[in-house]
């Protein structure tokens, strides 16, 4: 089986592929308008939801970027991992319950239409729509190249495509996102989430006991190496220190309920109720998938450490060199075709919002009135921005990486400041005004792209993103309570009582 | 009550945004964000613990713990009024209790490593960093209980069902906002 492990590897990641294609062309024929598009009509079971959350939670970056933090920073990347379950509990306190009730009582199908309801103000959405479009070429861009340079390390493997280039692989595998998002919106989005979200449970799991097995101690062993290397990497707080710890726990557990293609899928659920197993299970989901974020960051570093392995290149090669050295070929099968699901499906739920914000949102906050034929336009839009994205990608790797760069300053951070006032706060806080939105919103897209652009290191570890953070929650509250509140509808006033 | 809520999370903003502004204006040490590990390219190490702390490390440990207070506070913000029971903030209080003693646990534990050099292990990691994975993990976890267990009289109830269901009725426009 050894010999065979980049057949193996292969095999694994076309068979998902082939999966996305054919649920692509399922989900189309249940795809009639834009609402099914956008909203899956609002007919989802709570396995599918729970799934498709944490499974949109854990991009690449669970595979990827996190076991390499691990391996280059220690403890201190666990901060974005263990805040899950807090962040998840303000999630479904603060917006599970009135995002789906909002959603289902003004019809709609995005979150600006979310935001424009509870303050009855375009100037918002439009705002909300803007940030959208911005994260999302940010988010995308980032994806797509993650997906063709691991889809060439995968192909370069095998003797018939050992010269392939990058290009062609941003186009095969972009195809294949483009294909079934367009044909099946999110509806193909969340049944291929499930499928990622099983991968990356079963994964974690196995990966957990396959990592313990590479020293003879165990995990005590691995963190005894790096303890006594250098304690403070394996330590609470990491080599990163305090204060980005601490950080990153505010930014990834409060900002969880300000990530745009999250809390929609707050608003897909069939019935209100499915949130009380929602919340469990997604949060389960995430525990196990985040087992291999842990585990192989700890065992890799360690390994380093007492020269079982080289040093690597890259710590973004700490998956891949571990799947290659000490799992069984099966396994790097499964996890590859996971990393692939897990970077597909968050590259699908990007494309999804901001082709929304694009078609739908846009065009309301200017015109008054959506495109018509909104779910013609919907596919062509996706086509288009999965394409821009994919030049960005190839124009940051070949030429220029500052934009790419910028634009992906537009991360979680950015999301998590413009949005979680506005939204988190906003839908359960009647005193929020509109200017206390403009201003959360702004300030959060203009400390971020400050900090970015003139390249600002703050003491301590501290980021821009947490400096935003804290800053847009202050204007929020500070701006919504000197200002006027708006005029909302009778029907928004009484349900933001229920 | 909800404008005492709302006016508390504000100062607990401002008392974060107070000691951010605090911790930046310290004084800086070299080993503060980490610095390259001497042998191995890729990896950072943290180096003297003790002077990482020494200029922050109470400014820092009140940080977490308002932190950790904010996150009760936004949860019981999304709670309607009329269900914030006694029992309820008594619940929310201990929830709020649990999450402090889980960062004391683990800021002090490293205090103590850091000045006897003694450490014991839980499941695989250092006793500290077992608080800190282990611990911030399932701190939430009465925060999940409350929601599933207490969902229909805590989050949804019945009587907000039916309100809601009436509302349907009464305003639903055909067309999106």
């Amino acid at each position: 089986m050894e010999a065979y492990r980049q057949e193996i590897i292969l095999g694994a990641v076309f068979l998902y592929m082939a999966f996305c294609i054919v649920t692509g062309i399922w989900a189309m024929r249940r795809t009639k308008n834009s609402s099914d598009f956008f909203m899956a009509g609002r007919s989802l079971g709570p396995i599918v939801v729970s799934l498709a959350l944490f499974s949109s939670t854990l991009s690449g970056f669970g595979f990827v970027g996190g076991p390499g933090l691990v391996y280059s920073i220690g403890v201190s990347s666990f901060w974005m991992v263990v805040i899950s379950s807090s962040g998840y509990a303000i999630g479904f306190f603060l917006v599970a319950k009135r995002i789906r009730m909002i959603a289902e009582l003004r019809d709609c199908i995005s979150l600006p239409d979310i935001v424009a309801a509870r303050y009855n103000s375009e100037a918002v959405r439009f705002l909300m729509a803007v940030t959208i479009v911005l994260g999302v070429m940010g988010y995308l861009a980032t994806q797509i190249l993650a997906m063709a340079v691991v889809m060439q390390a995968i192909l370069s493997g095998t003797q018939m495509f050992a010269e392939i280039s990058l290009v062609s692989c941003v186009v095969i595998s972009s195809a294949v996102l483009i294909f079934y998002c367009v044909t099946g919106g999110i509806i193909a989005s969340v049944y291929t989430d499930v499928v990622q979200g099983s991968i990356m449970v079963v994964a974690g799991g196995l990966i957990l006991i396959t990592a313990t097995a590479v020293f003879d101690g165990g995990m005590q062993e691995a963190t005894s190496i790096i303890l006594a290397n250098d304690s403070e990497a394996i330590m609470p707080f990491g080599s990163a220190g305090i204060m980005a710890s601490l950080g990153w726990f505010f930014v990834f557990g409060l900002g969880l309920a300000g990530q745009p293609h999250l809390i929609t899928k707050m608003m897909m659920n069939k019935e209100m109720a499915d949130n009380r197993t929602i919340f469990p299970m997604s949060l389960f989901g995430y525990v196990m998938a985040a087992l291999l974020w842990i585990s192989i960051g700890v065992v890799m570093r360690a390994a380093a450490i007492d020269g079982v392995i080289d040093p690597l290149q890259s710590p973004d090669d700490a998956a891949s060199v571990f799947l290659s050295l000490f799992a069984n070929p099966l396994l790097a099968g499964v996890v590859f075709a996971g990393l692939f699901a897990a970077i597909m499906s968050t590259s699908d739920a990007f494309l999804n919002i901001g082709t929304a914000a694009i078609i739908h949102d846009i065009p309301k906050a200017i015109n008054g009135k959506s495109v018509d034929n909104e779910l013609f336009w919907a596919r062509v839009v996706t086509v288009l921005l999965a394409a821009v994205a994919a030049s960005f990608a190839l124009y940051s790797y070949y030429l220029d990486a500052t934009l790419v760069a910028l634009l992906g300053a537009f991360g979680w951070a950015t999301f998590a400041a413009s949005i979680f006032p506005v939204v988190a706060i906003g839908l359960n806080w009647k005193g929020a005004t509109v200017p206390g939105a403009i201003a959360a919103i702004i300030s959060a897209l203009v400390i971020n792209f400050s900090v970015q652009l003139a390249g600002i290191s703050i003491p301590y570890g501290i980021s821009g993103g947490l400096v935003a953070f804290i800053t847009s929650l202050i204007l929020f509250i500070g701006v919504s309570a000197v200002t006027k509140k708006p005029n909302i509808g009778a029907d928004i006033e009484q349900l933001l009582d229920i | 009550m909800s404008n005492k809520l709302i006016s508390l999370i504000f100062a607990l903003c401002l008392l974060l945004g107070a000691l951010l502004v605090a911790i930046m204006m310290a004084e800086d040490v070299v080993n503060s964000g980490g610095v390259a590990h001497p042998d191995i390219a890729g990896m950072t190490v943290g180096g003297d613990g003790e002077l990482r702390l020494k200029h922050i490390g109470r400014y820092a440990f009140l940080f977490q713990s308002l932190l950790l207070l904010l996150i009760i506070c936004l949860c019981i913000l999304g709670v309607s009024p009329r269900y914030r029971t006694p029992p309820f903030y008594g619940y929310m209080a201990g929830c709020y209790s649990l999450m402090l003693f889980i960062w004391w646990q683990m800021y002090f534990g490293h205090q103590q490593f850091m000045q006897t050099g003694q450490l014991s292990y839980f499941m695989g990691f250092p006793t500290p960093t077992a608080w800190q994975m282990y611990g911030t993990w399932f701190g939430a976890i009465p925060l999940m209980l409350l929601y599933s267990l207490g969902f229909r009289k805590f989050i949804y109830t019945q009587a907000d069902d039916e309100a809601f269901t009436a509302l349907l009725t009464e305003h639903k426009s055909p067309t999106s906002p």
